[in-house]
């Protein structure tokens, strides 16, 4: 496999746009549908917990791709 | 490609035969906590958060199995870890979505949801699809065994003196008389339970195969060198080569097998059905995805990256031809010793059987809820409404279960022809998936779609399906991103996004052309001959989708694929018609409590009242019993309840507050009026019986809503 764009970091860029859009969708809808009810304490932590798990898979990602590449 | 038999010792079958059994005894203990269907396979709505993430590893490793995951991470590297991180983008709409609408609208299977939701015939047409999801993944899973445990068998061996050829089929039949006899017994208890030790069990020994081959190469950084740097990178090339991507994967199992898992699979779905409420449900959610599937990549694709390594190292121990789907076996056999490889080997065991009992005991609680039961409301054996005696519900839940065991045997088939699991697992997810996951994604997130868009997207769905199948080069490959074309098992991956498209559009479609629909129905309805116009279309669509079976399973050259996909097209029209014809739905009636929309209605529908959503504390209470009558309430002190913020009639948890039992000794109720003595609980014969609380130990109470 050519280890060139297509093949290291294009990947990472369609799962997590693509993956985005559809997470993106399902932050909004739980918002707007009032089923994540952020008077309540439970749902602000897991609001900021659902975030946390996207950018924390990312991060992951990222790491890996930089150490095969570079270490 | 080299494959290796009779490897591993005498000591090596001894541990394998004591685990198997010693887990065969550990389940039939749990039968004891099975006093109705709803413990056999709810285990009665009561364990914590931990137990179930645990119970999910162990049902989540397997499915994703050791040897399915070795094979690619011995061929391609770490982007065998692929499937295990990309699960998240769904976690919003299954947490906040799909897991209080299961829970709170008090459905048994996701069949019965669709009833309520749409019509009796969408129950009909998932429950279908249900079923053939659940027996397919029992195929995939005694595949996986099979595959597994080939390697250690000699080529032929003799019992009582009759001498037997070793074949694969014969294993995995074997196989599914062990699994089927014990969860046939067991029942969900036995499952989650012997899940927490085959948990920790197969973490343990996946992660023991993966440093015991890190220092046999020498250590990590002669492991990271060894490696070539394609081999590290975490996703396989963006399109190539066809058997592996990360395009495809993306398609197949990002977003149709995440959501097939999560939202699915009847299996899981009735995992988080067994925690004590949502919000411990949503801890083992976040738990396993964020922290168990991770350390599960490695696990499971460990064996085949040092596998690799070795091979790297000293061709003339590993050939680097060896057939990837033994490699985690024959690896564990060149790293561990005598016992310690039974041990590895009994660990993948584990792994199968508790997959396969999760699905097994999925799909009888399907064909109890929604074939059995509506079948002899059907035969007017049953009165609508009332529920089959639960002896009786038993012993069909049991026998199904056999027949399911038997029916997964012969799904093998379907998939023995694939080079690897993965891509039997991969045609497997991307087929069944799409139409179920568009079903219930707009059923519970769209208000508006209706059971005429569901049928059109089951029916016209798979018949379009059926035709990309048939003709991929044509249909699939304008949009399979420039994934190489295989004759042979062609774009298997990518497949996933073209279902999902043609699904998708159907549904979409006829719900916005709902009210287009509706007054084209009624005037035909005026025609004198509407019985003809209708059966006519019925007519055309039955041979329609008979055609299109036929020339998918036959490979038949009977028409273009233009004149076939055009027939079909037509043929969902006609679909979308006759269903909206014949069914009778009231959208606010069959939407309230069932969609995202209006979850705080299926809260109340839950308690049966109005909520009371103020935050209380727990409170640690002694227990007495009642014997006077059997009413399913209990009573705390007048100072216990004002504590927890609860007032009679509120829903009450009452459990053993030993945390490492899980849970397994509570139950749910309701609270009564209060009494004045602080630090007693007074519960009926029915919570002693269903909590199995002992005597003198403390019991803790939590409100609940």
């Amino acid at each position: 496999m050519k280890l060139d764009f297509m093949n290291t970091w294009l990947p990472f860029i369609y799962l997590y746009v693509g993956g985005g859009i559809f997470f993106l969708m399902g932050l909004i809808i739980i918002r707007k549908s009032k089923a994540l009810d952020m008077r309540q304490k439970r749902h602000r932590f897991w609001w900021k917990a659902l975030i946390f798990g996207y950018f924390y898979f990312m991060a992951l990602h990222a790491f890996l791709i930089i150490a095969a590449l570079y270490l | 490609m080299n494959n290796i038999t009779n490897i591993g010792t005498q000591t090596d079958w001894i541990v394998l035969v004591v685990y198997m059994i010693t887990m065969l005894l550990f389940g039939s203990y749990f039968a004891k906590y099975n006093k109705d269907t709803n413990d056999f396979f709810f285990g009665g709505r009561r364990f914590s958060w931990w137990l179930i993430a645990m119970s999910i590893v162990a049902t989540g490793i397997s499915s994703h199995s050791f040897v399915k995951y070795s094979a690619m991470g011995f061929k391609y590297g770490f982007s065998s870890s692929m499937s295990y991180i990309n699960d998240w983008f769904f976690v919003p709409l299954f947490m906040f979505g799909w897991l209080p609408i299961i829970i709170y609208s008090k459905i048994r299977s996701i069949p019965e949801y669709f009833e309520r939701r749409f019509s009796p015939a969408a129950r009909f047409l998932v429950t279908i699809l249900q079923l053939l999801y659940l027996i397919g993944y029992v195929g995939i899973g005694f595949l996986t065994m099979g595959k597994a445990i080939l390697p250690l068998m000699p080529e032929s061996m003799s019992i009582f003196g009759i001498n037997f050829h070793v074949t694969l089929m014969g294993l995995i039949w074997v196989t599914a008389i062990i699994t089927g006899a014990y969860i046939t017994f067991g029942g969900q208890t036995a499952v989650i339970f012997t899940d927490l030790v085959q948990g920790t069990m197969l973490i343990f020994a996946g992660l023991l195969v993966f440093f015991l081959g890190i220092s046999y190469v020498g250590g990590w950084n002669s492991l990271w060198n060894l490696l070539p740097t394609s081999w590290k990178l975490p996703f396989a090339g963006y399109n190539s080569p066809a058997e592996f991507n990360s395009v495809g994967t993306f398609w197949e199992d990002a977003i149709a097998g995440s959501v097939g898992f999560l939202f699915m699979n009847m299996g899981l779905i009735m995992r988080f059905m067994a925690t004590k409420n949502v919000h411990e449900g949503r801890k083992a959610a976040a738990a396993n995805i964020l922290f168990m599937l991770p350390i599960s990549a490695v696990v499971v694709g460990g064996g085949g990256w040092v596998a690799k390594a070795i091979s790297e190292m000293n061709p003339n121990i590993l050939p680097p031809n060896t057939n990837p789907d033994t490699i985690f076996v024959v690896v564990a056999n060149i790293l561990t010793g005598p016992g310690v490889f039974g041990f590895v080997v009994a660990a993948i065991a584990a792994a199968l059987m508790s997959t396969v009992s999760t699905l097994l005991n999925a799909a009888s609680a399907i064909y109890v809820n929604d074939v059995d039961e509506p079948l002899r409301i059907w035969l007017k054996k049953l009165d609508r409404g009332q529920r089959l005696e639960e002896k009786k519900a038993m012993f069909v839940a049991r026998l199904s279960t056999v027949a399911f065991t038997f029916l997964g045997v012969l799904a093998v088939y379907a998939f023995v022809s694939y080079p690897t699991i993965y891509q039997a697992h991969a045609f497997f997810h991307a087929t069944l998936t799409p139409p179920l996951m568009i079903a219930i994604f707009l059923g519970a997130f769209w208000k508006k779609y209706t059971p005429a868009g569901l049928v059109t997207t089951v029916i016209g769905g798979i018949s379009l399906m059926l035709l990309g199948n048939r003709f991929p080069y044509e249909l699939i490959r304008p949009i399979a991103h420039g994934t190489p074309f295989d004759p042979v098992h062609p774009y298997t991956y990518i497949s996933a996004l073209y279902n999902l498209i043609v699904c998708g559009a159907l549904a979409v479609l006829v719900t916005l052309f709902q009210h287009q629909l509706k007054k084209l129905s009624a005037r035909i309805y005026k025609n004198k001959r509407h019985n003809l116009i209708i059966y006519g279309m019925i007519a055309f669509s039955t041979i329609v989708v008979i055609t299109d079976i036929l020339v998918t399973l036959l490979r038949l050259d009977v028409a273009s694929v233009e004149v076939l996909f055009s027939l079909s097209i037509i043929m969902s029209f006609f679909v979308a018609l006759i269903t909206t014809h014949y069914v009778k739905y009231d959208p606010e009636a069959q939407t309230t409590g069932l969609t995202i929309w209006s979850i705080h209605k299926a809260k109340e529908y839950f308690k049966g009242r109005k909520l009371n959503e103020r935050e209380g504390e727990k409170v640690f209470v002694h227990w007495k019993l009642i014997t006077d009558d059997n009413e399913d309430i209990i009573s705390f002190s007048q100072r216990d309840m004002h504590k927890m913020e609860a007032h009679p009639g509120d829903l009450v948890y009452l459990c053993d507050a030993r945390k490492y039992l899980g849970g397994l000794k509570s139950v749910h109720t309701v609270y009564g009026e209060p009494h004045t003595e602080d630090g007693i609980v007074y519960i009926r014969k029915r919570h002693l019986e269903s909590g199995l609380f002992v005597e003198g130990k403390i019991l803790y109470g939590e409100k609940e809503m």
